[in-house]
């Protein structure tokens, strides 16, 4: 009881009656209401004799969606891109869930967390089921279900490493703080896996102890957790005397076998390793070891401590060698001081191989442990030179010109390193004025500041033209593949531009995002709509209308439509040949309405979609309506729709209008031509 | 303080990736036929071409867009590509050298402790994330450097520059 008050007596009593949808006056009679829509439900009777409740399941995410009118509207009219992408996710979710064996909660967390990566935009430029994966194993972490993602990529066939990043940032861009991943929630899967039997739970049992072990050993920090798992679970059932091989075990940890010995071996160094079973069962170790990598750390520490000992103790012998070069020198001074002078006459020319040999090969009596030591200058010359120190310094003792001219050989020795290394003197200097470089180098103008560029060296760079043949020649034969499969594709190419099917593959050019419509009335947002998209001018427009405004307005549209399809026609004269080629798209989307057309309510209103179009763009410009597509080929529906138009019309009392004079031919006396199509 | 020292000592430059810009077009083939040290990769249309003396790797492509690698500071990069741009000069090319920009730094660093990675993740939740299945290190971020660390349990630590 609403407890309205009747038009007619005023009276407040007014019967509901919900069966019929009424509502009327007790006191006058008069009805002020019919056809009220109830909420009730009602009972329908099946053929096997029981009831079923009318009505249709509504999903709580399918928002937005409209009834179809009359059914069969096939056409994503009703559905925005949004509401189709979640609902791809959420099935294509519920698919690779029920292949993990997830429960629906964790399904709906899963599709919970997609709406929000879609909301924030982070699907685009992403594969579908790369997020979706993405979403799952954020849910399996967040629960601590035992799922890696290692089974996700096994799943989808994709790179373990791809997935993991679109997770990462899944997380990240969420704020959602995935735990750290235990490996003792593998424990229990792996162990059924391996098949113990009963003895399942004392296997996983002593595993998780093995683990805890492990991590109190630091050995858990920066490896697969899977790793470790397969590791304990092969010791635990070693303990328990069940013969599982390394491949079995590997088979279903899905680690690499070198990974598996490496963490055996790597336990068999703490401490633990060296309990029995039964201590292991019941003692707890009470130290904790140092992670593996940093005792390997530790141990590279070591050996460079011995490396850089031992090269101090080389130094120290090297100190040896040089003091007995000294002495060698001063022999030779002492046995040659005429020779003094041409050395330091060709010491200034900085050949000095050739002096010191050809000094040396005058003395014979000193000179054969001297000319082995002179023709080896390198580092051998330090051997020799122990090696004739030795035995020169029996003879040199009796000299006694000790240390008289030490800087004759140092000078004989001083250019030695400069003339072995003469190719990068010039680029040593160069490097020293390099570093002596302003940074504040003019850059701004563009132009090339060459100091310090060194344009001998970099012509080095450059080859001349023997090379450069030799060097195309050897990229020829390294690269002969590649350069064949080009030389096929162009050939390929040439080959279907003869035959004229060749077809250009353009990239793909991004659909323009339609603005969303904005209209006052449906009649004109449907108008607009169809504007955009473009549907068959044919279809009656009038009608449309009348469905939204009951017969208001009737005339005028039966009048404009007249002009409107003439108008058309005659511009679809003009322009037939550019038609047929539009036609292509156009039979297609008229192909898509005629199942609609063929039923006549759809037919009505379909019919009238488009027609508004017409009179609104004659209006403006004549030049519109050719986006306008007219179909010149055959419509079919189209003498179907001219008397089930007028029915309607004539029903609603208007004025009778024959078929010929709606097309106008009285105005246009050409069109008759074209309507013998028809 | 030792640790200090030991922290301030170890830090080492280990990479410097900088761009420029020849605003010309090159042509590949003439720098692959007559260049000494390069690499032409056809299939990618890019050119390698290796400098000894700033030991670097610039990857040259036609637009005239340079990226070089392996310089060890950011004035030997800047170095090697004036080099590079000199050579191209010389092999005939109107080159202007412009836009000169360095990209990423990277360096190596190690602490004389070891890390406790999982500790460390939950200490530090919004900056550092640790995906053992993945890599063995933590990668923290830090926004108003624009870097990226990557901390291993060995105490070395890694930082590069943030993208994104």
């Amino acid at each position: 009881m609403t407890g309205r008050v009747c038009r007619g007596c005023g009276g407040t009593d007014i019967e509901l009656d919900a069966a019929r949808g009424d509502a009327v006056c007790t006191g006058c009679g008069s009805v002020l209401e019919d056809n009220i829509i109830v909420s009730e439900v009602q009972f329908v009777e099946n053929s096997g004799g029981g009831s079923s409740a009318v009505g249709q399941f509504v999903s709580l995410d399918g928002a937005g969606k409209t009834p179809t009118l009359g059914g069969g509207f096939h056409v994503n009219l009703g559905k925005e891109s949004r509401a189709q992408t979640l609902q791809n996710g959420r099935r294509q979710i519920h698919h690779l869930g029920n292949q993990l064996q997830l429960n629906q909660h964790c399904l709906d967390t899963a599709f919970n967390f997609f709406k929000m990566a879609v909301s924030k935009h982070l699907t685009r430029g992403r594969k579908m089921a790369h997020v979706i994966a993405a979403c799952l194993y954020l849910v399996c972490r967040t629960e601590g279900t035992p799922h890696m993602l290692l089974d996700l990529s096994d799943l989808l066939q994709v790179n373990v490493y791809v997935l993991g990043k679109t997770f990462l940032l899944l997380a990240r861009e969420l704020c959602i703080n995935a735990p750290a991943i235990d490996p003792c929630l593998y424990i229990p899967r792996f162990a059924h896996l391996l098949e113990f039997g009963e003895k399942n739970h004392e296997v996983s049992m002593t595993a998780l102890r093995l683990l805890q072990r492990m991590k109190r050993d630091w050995m858990h920090t920066g490896r697969r957790p899977s790793g470790l798992c397969g590791a304990a679970l092969l010791v635990a059932a070693r303990m328990h005397d069940f013969r599982r091989t390394v491949k079995e075990v590997i088979s279903v940890v899905k680690v690499c076998e070198s990974t598996l010995r490496k963490r055996l071996t790597e336990f068999e160094d703490t401490p633990t390793s060296q309990l029995t079973v039964d201590e292991f069962m019941k003692i707890d170790l009470e130290e904790e070891c140092d992670p593996p990598s940093y005792t390997a750390g530790q141990r590279k520490l070591r050996l460079k401590q011995l490396e850089q000992v031992l090269s101090k103790k080389l130094e120290e012998v090297e100190g040896e060698i040089s003091t007995y070069q000294d002495a060698i020198e001063n022999e030779l001074e002492s046995s040659r001081p005429k020779a003094k002078g041409a050395l330091a006459n060709l010491t200034r020319d900085g050949s000095v191989e050739d002096t010191t040999s050809s000094v040396f090969g005058e003395d014979d009596a000193e000179d054969e442990e001297l000319e082995a030591a002179a023709s080896h200058l390198n580092k051998d010359f330090y051997q020799e030179i122990l090696g004739s120190g030795l035995s020169s310094s029996s003879e040199g003792a009796g000299d006694p010109d000790g240390d008289t001219r030490p800087p004759a050989l140092e000078s004989l020795l001083g250019p030695l390193p400069t003339a072995a290394s003469l190719g990068i003197s010039d680029s040593i200097r160069e490097c020293i004025s390099s570093q002596s470089q302003d940074p504040t180098d003019a850059c701004g103008d563009g132009e090339l500041d060459l100091s310090g560029i060194d344009d001998l060296e970099i012509d080095r760079y450059i080859l001349n033209e023997a090379e450069a043949r030799v060097k195309a020649e050897l990229w020829m034969r390294e690269n002969a593949e590649y350069l064949r499969e080009q030389r096929e594709k162009e050939a390929r190419i040439a080959k279907e531009k003869e035959l004229g099917i060749y077809k250009e593959h353009k990239p793909k050019k991004s659909c323009k995002r339609r603005e969303p419509i904005q209209a006052s009335t449906a009649g004109e947002a449907i108008e607009k709509m169809l504007e955009q998209k473009k549907i068959s001018s044919k279809i009656n427009y009038s009608v449309l209308r009348d469905l939204n405004s009951k017969g208001g307005g009737g005339l005028q549209e039966e009048d404009a439509q007249p002009e409107g399809r003439t108008a058309t026609r005659k511009l679809s004269r003009r322009k037939t040949p550019a038609r047929r080629h539009r036609a292509d798209p156009v039979t297609g989307v008229g192909k898509r309405l005629r199942p609609m057309v063929s039923a006549q309510p759809a037919k009505k209103a379909a019919a009238g979609e488009p027609l508004p179009l017409s009179p609104s763009t004659l209006g403006a410009e004549p030049a519109r309506p050719t986006a306008v597509l007219v179909e010149s080929g055959p419509v079919s529906y189209h003498p179907e729709d001219d008397p089930d138009e007028d029915d309607p019309d004539e029903d609603d009392g208007e004025p009778c209008v024959s078929a010929l004079q709606m097309m106008g031919s009285g105005d246009y006396g050409c069109d008759g031509e074209e309507d013998d199509g028809y | 303080m030792d640790a200090d020292s030991d922290v301030a000592l170890d830090i080492l430059i280990t990479n410097v990736v900088c761009v420029f810009r020849t605003r010309c077009h090159l042509n590949l083939r003439k720098i692959a036929l007559e260049g000494a040290n390069v690499i032409y990769k056809r299939d990618v249309g890019k050119v390698l071409m290796k400098l000894r003396k700033p030991r670097i790797t610039a990857t040259i492509w036609s637009s005239g867009k340079i990226i070089c690698t392996g310089a060890t500071s950011e004035e030997e990069a800047k170095f090697g590509a004036r080099r590079l741009a000199r050579s191209l000069q010389k092999l005939g090319f109107q080159v202007i050298f412009t836009d000169f920009k360095v990209v990423n730094v990277l360096a190596v660093c190690n602490m004389p402790f070891e890390i406790r990675l999982p500790e460390f993740t939950k200490n530090n939740r919004p900056h550092a994330s640790y995906e053992p299945e993945l890599h063995p290190a933590v990668c923290y971020r830090i926004k108003s450097l624009r870097a990226t660390l990557q901390i291993f349990s060995t105490g070395s630590i890694t930082v590069t520059e943030l993208w994104k």
